[in-house]
């Protein structure tokens, strides 16, 4: 079974887009969230998201994204509400609490911030192959591929521990932890003894992983060692536009 | 105790898993769950204790629909052996790992803790090691305590024996055994036709997510059509005893060969005289 950021084959123009502009646009879409204050303009780099995620034969992952999203932007949501004070009072409660027009307006931002930026992440490394990450980063920046491969380790293991994590809730259903149950909160604190199982593994997973790439010449790798080359094409620079576009508008408005 | 009636199941994204499987399994039995990789035998496991929910079709578990009733309160009865046991254990002592199964099944605290001790005593375990130091087979067996100590009426085992030795497979199998003959219902995935030969009384085929086979062991042993098109082989002494032909291919055991052969030789022997 696919997990929600396991890579989906395919021929899309995102798809075939450099893996290095497909990570700088990634980045570029999260950063013009956070660089406007526009309602507006944060539903724009959802849309465009969403656009993006269609074109590329992903749309259900995408939105599957934003629902899994949902309860904790809806809990984030709440607390904001309450915390933010200044500005006019739109509903007073007891106990001193009142939702502001400004709470209003900041919890709701901060709730499109966290989806909009969620998004570009999830979408990118759907259409990437996590070895090009690295790769090429080593190709084309010349970082050393030990770094690299930090980070394209890091990347290729969230999956991993996704599964891992649903192996270890589906285990423990079976002896009838209840995992099924409806109550969120209760939900979270049965998760919490099951932090052992999900390190234990990872700690055993990356050192099997260490031990094997060690004995298969680690440190001898360096920037010509994969047999991949990554050239730059035009839709990279019109993909780079089409970002930068995007961003100058976040910042304008 | 387990029903299937035409179920189909299939993951997001993908084609149908398991088509159309029918069949009971009833209370006591012992069956084994043969098939090649992929042929959707862990799927069917998953359904049979609700971990999943069929597509189509129904499954009834201990009388109960699966779509109908939440998967814990199922693991009551049903207990579940995952093949990696490091899935299963969360708690840093023997003791307390198989307490926390027991917790959620038993309210008083002394029958807890004398339920622990008996497995302790039945697997022969230190309760106070940590279970992440130990051996695969050591993690198996307290797995394996962590399910039995709640006396589930239905035991699903998924490759209980991948990767342990034969005095770790032996002593697993020994208890499971000993479960079996004390009533306890036994469904288990097995790649080991060995172990299937010496164990199970039922089996069942599956390939490419259909039930192919269903029947006794010592004749789905002897049907190696059958068990090819699950990219399967025979155990040793059945399919030796078929290629003898003759008497010899009823034989099923190394015993029972072995009193087939001697009785021959007796009886040639006789002749002689």
């Amino acid at each position: 079974m696919k997990g929600i950021l396991d890579y989906v084959p395919g021929s899309s123009f995102l798809h075939r887009l450099n893996p290095l502009v497909k990570l700088l646009l990634a980045f570029v879409l999260c950063a013009a969230c956070f660089v406007t204050g526009n309602h507006f303009i944060v539903l724009g780099v959802i849309a465009l998201n969403l656009a993006l995620a269609l074109s590329a034969g992903i749309l259900g992952r995408a939105l599957r994204m934003l629902r899994s999203l949902l309860k904790l932007s809806a809990l984030l949501f709440l607390v904001q509400i309450f915390f933010v004070r200044e500005g006019a009072t739109l509903l007073a409660l007891p106990l001193g609490i009142c939702i502001t027009d400004l709470g209003l307006s900041f919890s709701l931002l901060f709730v499109l911030r966290l989806l909009a930026a969620a998004l570009p992440l999830g979408l990118m490394l759907s259409v990437t192959q996590t070895s090009d990450i690295p790769n090429v980063l080593v190709r084309r920046l010349g970082l050393p591929y030990q770094y690299a491969f930090v980070l394209g380790t890091a990347i290729r293991f969230i999956p991993l521990f996704a599964q891992e994590m649903a192996g270890i809730m589906e285990a423990q259903t079976a002896r009838g932890v209840e995992f099924d149950t409806g109550n969120f909160f209760k939900k979270v604190a049965l998760l919490l003894p099951l932090c052992a199982p999900l390190l234990v593994s990872s700690v055993r997973r990356i050192e099997g992983g260490a031990i094997s790439a060690e004995l298969r010449g680690f440190y001898l790798r360096g920037r010509k060692s994969g047999y991949k080359d990554y050239p730059f094409a035009l839709r990279d620079l019109c993909a780079l536009l089409g970002g930068a576009c995007a961003l100058a508008l976040a910042v304008l408005f | 105790m387990l029903e299937f009636e035409r179920v189909f199941f299939g993951y997001e994204g993908q084609s149908a898993t398991l088509k159309d499987l029918s069949f009971a399994i009833g209370e006591g039995e012992f069956v084994a769950l043969l098939g090649e990789n992929g042929a959707g035998k862990s799927t069917l496991c998953r359904l049979a204790n609700g971990l999943l929910k069929p597509s189509a079709g129904r499954v009834l578990a201990l009388g109960m629909d699966t779509k109908q009733v939440k998967t814990s309160l199922l693991a009551r009865d049903i207990g579940f052996l995952f093949q990696n046991p490091d899935r299963q254990i969360c708690q840093n002592s023997v003791r307390a790992e198989i307490l926390f199964g027991l917790e959620i099944a038993l309210a008083d605290e002394a029958a807890r803790r004398a339920r622990c001790e008996e497995m302790l005593e039945l697997f022969s375990l230190s309760g106070e090691r940590d279970p992440f130091g130990m051996s695969r087979g050591e993690r198996q067996q307290i797995a394996l305590a962590s399910v039995l100590a709640r006396a589930p009426s239905l035991l699903i085992l998924d490759e209980p024996t991948t990767g342990l030795d034969y005095r770790e497979c032996m002593a697993i199998m020994g208890i499971v055994a000993q479960l079996h003959q004390k009533g306890t219902t036994i469904l288990m995935i097995s790649h080991d036709m060995e172990i299937v030969a010496d164990f199970a009384g039922r089996a069942l085929v599956l390939s490419e997510g259909g039930l192919i086979g269903d029947g006794p062991v010592r004749r789905i042993m002897r049907d190696e059509a059958l068990l090819g098109r699950a990219s399967l082989l025979p155990a040793q002494i059945p399919a030796l005893g078929a290629r003898l032909g003759g008497p010899y291919a009823e034989a099923f055991s190394v015993e029972e060969l072995l009193s087939l052969a001697v009785g021959k030789k007796g009886e040639k022997e006789r002749a002689e005289a």
